[in-house]
């Protein structure tokens, strides 16, 4: 068991390394010289040579990464070379916002579609189930923006029960963004919603084909009790990886969600900061998201192993 | 750029979320349906007091309220500040802080009357050492103001003499009969003397508003200045939001957050929209974005003058202005000086597709192939290239629309590809739009056109005191730019505003807005 412990970490700081490295180069192919992008439009080649100068991109790449990489790894991102602030702070300010449409978020989706899921499992092929699967699979289909601006225009502007657009800062209080909340969140939760449908849905189904369950069954348990007590735990398992991967899928779906409400989350920091080649804050962007990718899918690959015993005991059996 | 057309003020992401709601919107309205007219009872005159909600697109999450920084934010500034002068309705200049203003006999020493019994909104008395300091800190090189651009040739900022409180007297270099005129920018409002290092933040002015709050790229306040020069503002307060991405802005219009849109020229199907709307409505602002196809006059076959030529004769401005604005502007003509400019000229060579083929023929470029570059950066690039690429084809010009990146455009595509479309805010006075874009080696010369003839017709006309003798000069340099130069401007399109019902007595043109008589009905 340690020993799996052992290599699913190492593995995830490989993949952190990794990411690390390709961001960075990443970052170095955006199309256009930086210095001239952050200058704009009256730039002078003298304005441009001295702010390549300060921003040290006339020194070796794999210099600037060690740089950068030494910095990060003691929790210093550089300065935003737009605000003139640190980048960490606003990283963090912004990552604080976004972790409360995610909390709401993963709430509503993860409760909403295990109960959907279940239901349509039990009822397969009848009604109930045709109906969840169709909608859910509706909701997979369109893109989180459509589904936003959907959302926006029932209950923004038809009828004004929720903000359409966030008017405060990154340094906006839990209180002033708790009502511009739900929106994005309902949003990103029906994009999210059909993938654990479809997934609890299925290991229900195939669950309940199980033997153990038809023992369940003969031994003459109701079948709420084969449900809840015998069912759903195995049901749950392969549920798990998929929730934890759009845990991590959220990230991205932020960036686009978050704009529409001009929610000042760490996806308007990624959009903002990429079109101002605002370097140090996309690098730190990209790195908290791969950051949180990889931790989700550790914690999916963990909580599996929990769950699971033949994983468990697999390095003793052996 | 930090002009008010920066690249960077509008999002990417807009126009694919624009794209999605106007699908979504346009689906039960007309797609054809004529843009919206002005709502007849925004007319109306306003009750007093009041807040106004304002969205605008941040200049930068460094924006500053220092009016001459590149990264000011524009709204602020006209709420806070004055100007020596604006720039009245009529598009004459107009008194500000300054009530007149004469040059001496040869244009090169003018005299500003400052007005008497204006006090700042810390109670410190305006005199003409403020007026003297704020040019100077234009000009000084650590404020790398875009305005010291234009005035660093004319005038030394040691110069500048103050005999009295109330009188500015400004040597210039060389003669300029037009130097008042380069003062209405919006760069040049007055901040008091001393306060270059705090104006970023304080916004302390003489303008119908004095400063609450204000946070960068965030939210920020302004109230009435009760001892205003002019008299106490309509509103009670006006507060501003950033939302940088557009169709954001307009979700908060329709759902009633806030009330004006700022630097929003609303697309055709979102205009639809907000008209429809009981909450909102849309306004014109008439020929307030000035579209341009810039030729690079150093890329072949640019650098042909009677390619040039024929690429202007070849397409009818009209056509541009039914396709791509649907009636809403006015025809450009390739003559980059708005209508609404006392300078302009009428006066155009008119189309004529068969001399186009004929001078191509000429130079040697039949059947002449080009491409043509636009992006998503604005929604009226991409109808306006198609509509060209349609109208030329009748002189047998082959013109291919490639779209470009929008986030880069500004870096990768203007001033680099031989051929792209472009658009400016109109209301740059007449000297200032030929110096800084058609002068040979100016900052914004998009065509990289140089002329010397032009060059020095522009200096004569500077010069020249008789105003009606400059008139004819400034006209007479149109018609050069129109026949030799190499930026075609099909079109000025009018400024699609959202305003909410409830807003009264809104007036807007050029980069003049009237914050003192703004107001809200039932405030």
């Amino acid at each position: 068991m340690l020993a799996f412990l052992a290599r699913r970490v190492s593995a995830a700081v490989g993949t952190l390394f990794l990411s690390s490295v390709l961001v960075f180069l990443a970052v170095q192919a955006l199309p256009g010289d930086v210095a001239g992008q952050i200058l704009g439009k009256d730039a002078t080649p003298d304005a441009v040579a001295a702010l390549r100068g300060r921003l040290g991109l006339d020194r070796p790449a794999w210099e600037r990464y060690a740089d950068w990489m030494g910095g990060a790894l003691h929790g210093d991102f550089g300065t935003s070379l737009v605000s003139q602030r640190p980048v960490g702070g606003e990283v963090a300010a912004h990552l604080a916002n976004s972790a409360l449409i995610a909390g709401v978020t993963v709430l509503f989706a993860v409760t909403g579609s295990i109960v959907l899921g279940v239901i349509a499992g039990l009822y397969r092929d009848r009604w109930p189930d045709h109906l969840i699967s169709t909608v859910s699979l509706v909701g997979m289909s369109v893109p989180e923006f459509v589904v936003a601006t959907v959302l926006v225009l029932c209950f923004s502007i038809a009828l004004p029960w929720f903000p359409a657009v966030v008017l405060y800062g990154p340094d906006a209080s839990v209180g002033q963004l708790l009502p511009a909340v739900w929106l994005p969140a309902l949003a990103l939760a029906v994009v999210m919603a059909a993938y654990i449908v479809r997934m609890a849905r299925t290991s229900v189904i195939d669950v309940m084909a199980g033997e153990y369950v038809t023992t369940a069954r003969l031994k003459g348990l109701s079948s709420w009790r084969v449900v809840t007590r015998h069912a759903l735990p195995s049901a749950l398992l392969p549920t798990l990886h998929v929730i934890a991967l759009n845990v991590a899928w959220l990230v991205g779906g932020v960036a686009v969600v978050e704009n529409v409400f001009n929610y000042p989350g760490i996806g308007k920091l990624m959009l903002s900061s990429v079109q101002n080649r605002d370097l140090p804050v996309i690098q730190a962007v990209a790195l908290v998201s791969a950051v949180v990718y990889t931790v989700c899918n550790l914690a999916a690959d963990l909580g599996a192993m929990a769950l699971n015993p033949k994983l468990r005991t697999r390095g003793r059996t052996r | 750029m930090p002009d008010i057309h920066d690249p960077r003020r509008r999002s990417v992401l807009a126009g694919a979320a624009a794209l999605g709601a106007s699908w979504l919107l346009s689906g039960c309205t007309g797609a054809s349906a004529a843009p919206v007219q002005p709502g007849g009872e925004t007319h109306e005159a306003p009750d007093s007091g009041g807040t106004l909600r304002i969205a605008r697109p941040p200049a930068s999450d460094a924006e500053t309220l220092d009016p001459a920084s590149a990264l000011s934010a524009y709204e602020y500034l006209g709420a806070l500040y004055n100007r020596l002068v604006r720039v009245g309705a009529d598009g004459s200049l107009a008194a500000d802080l300054a009530e007149s203003w004469e040059p001496d006999a040869k244009a090169r020493t003018w005299t500003f009357r400052l007005r008497k019994g204006v006090t700042f909104h810390d109670g410190r008395a305006f005199t003409s050492a403020d007026a003297a300091y704020t040019l100077r800190h234009i000009l000084d090189k650590a404020t790398a103001s875009p305005q010291a651009a234009v005035l660093a040739p004319l005038l030394d900022p040691g110069a500048l003499r103050t005999p009295d409180a109330h009188t500015l007297v400004v040597p210039l270099k060389t003669p300029n009969a037009e130097f008042p005129s380069l003062l209405t920018h919006y760069n040049c409002y007055v901040i008091p003397d001393g306060g270059a290092r705090a104006a970023g933040r304080t916004g302390i002015g003489t303008g119908p508003f004095k400063l609450e709050s204000f946070t960068p790229a965030g939210p920020g306040r302004v109230v009435a200045f009760a001892d205003h020069w002019a008299g106490r503002p309509v509103l009670d307060a006006i507060s501003f939001y950033s939302v940088a991405d557009m169709s954001a802005r307009s979700n908060a219009l329709l759902a009633g957050q806030v009330d004006l849109l700022s630097q929003t020229n609303l697309d055709f199907a979102t205009a639809r929209v907000v008209a429809a709307s009981d909450r909102a409505t849309v306004t014109r602002v008439k020929d307030a974005q000035w579209y341009v196809l810039p030729m690079l006059t150093t890329e072949k076959p640019f650098t042909d003058v009677r390619v040039r030529q024929a690429m202007k004769l070849a397409y009818d401005p009209e056509h541009v202005v039914k396709v791509a604005l649907q009636g809403a502007g006015t025809a450009g003509w390739d003559n980059p000086v708005p209508p609404s400019d006392p300078a302009h000229i009428s006066a155009h060579p008119a189309h004529d597709p068969e001399q186009a083929r004929h001078l191509l023929k000429r130079a040697g470029h039949e059947g002449l192939a080009v491409e043509l570059y636009t992006s998503a950066y604005d929604p009226l690039f991409t109808p306006m290239a198609l509509a060209y690429q349609d109208s030329a084809r009748r002189a047998g010009i082959r013109v291919k629309v490639r779209t470009a990146a929008a986030d880069s455009y500004y870096t990768q595509i203007w001033m680099k590809k031989p051929l792209m479309a472009t658009y400016w805010f109109t209301g740059r006075p007449v000297d200032q739009l030929f110096t800084q874009i058609f002068r040979g080696g100016s900052s914004y010369n998009e065509t990289a056109w140089s002329d010397a003839a032009f060059d020095a017709l522009l200096d004569r006309a500077r010069a020249e005191t008789d105003d009606t003798r400059r008139r004819d000069l400034y006209g007479e340099a149109q018609t050069i730019v129109m026949d030799r130069g190499g930026a075609m401007t099909p079109m000025f399109a009018d400024r699609l505003v959202g305003i909410s019902r409830a807003v009264r007595g809104y007036a807007e043109h050029g980069f003049e807005f009237d914050y003192l008589g703004i107001g809200l009905k039932g405030a």
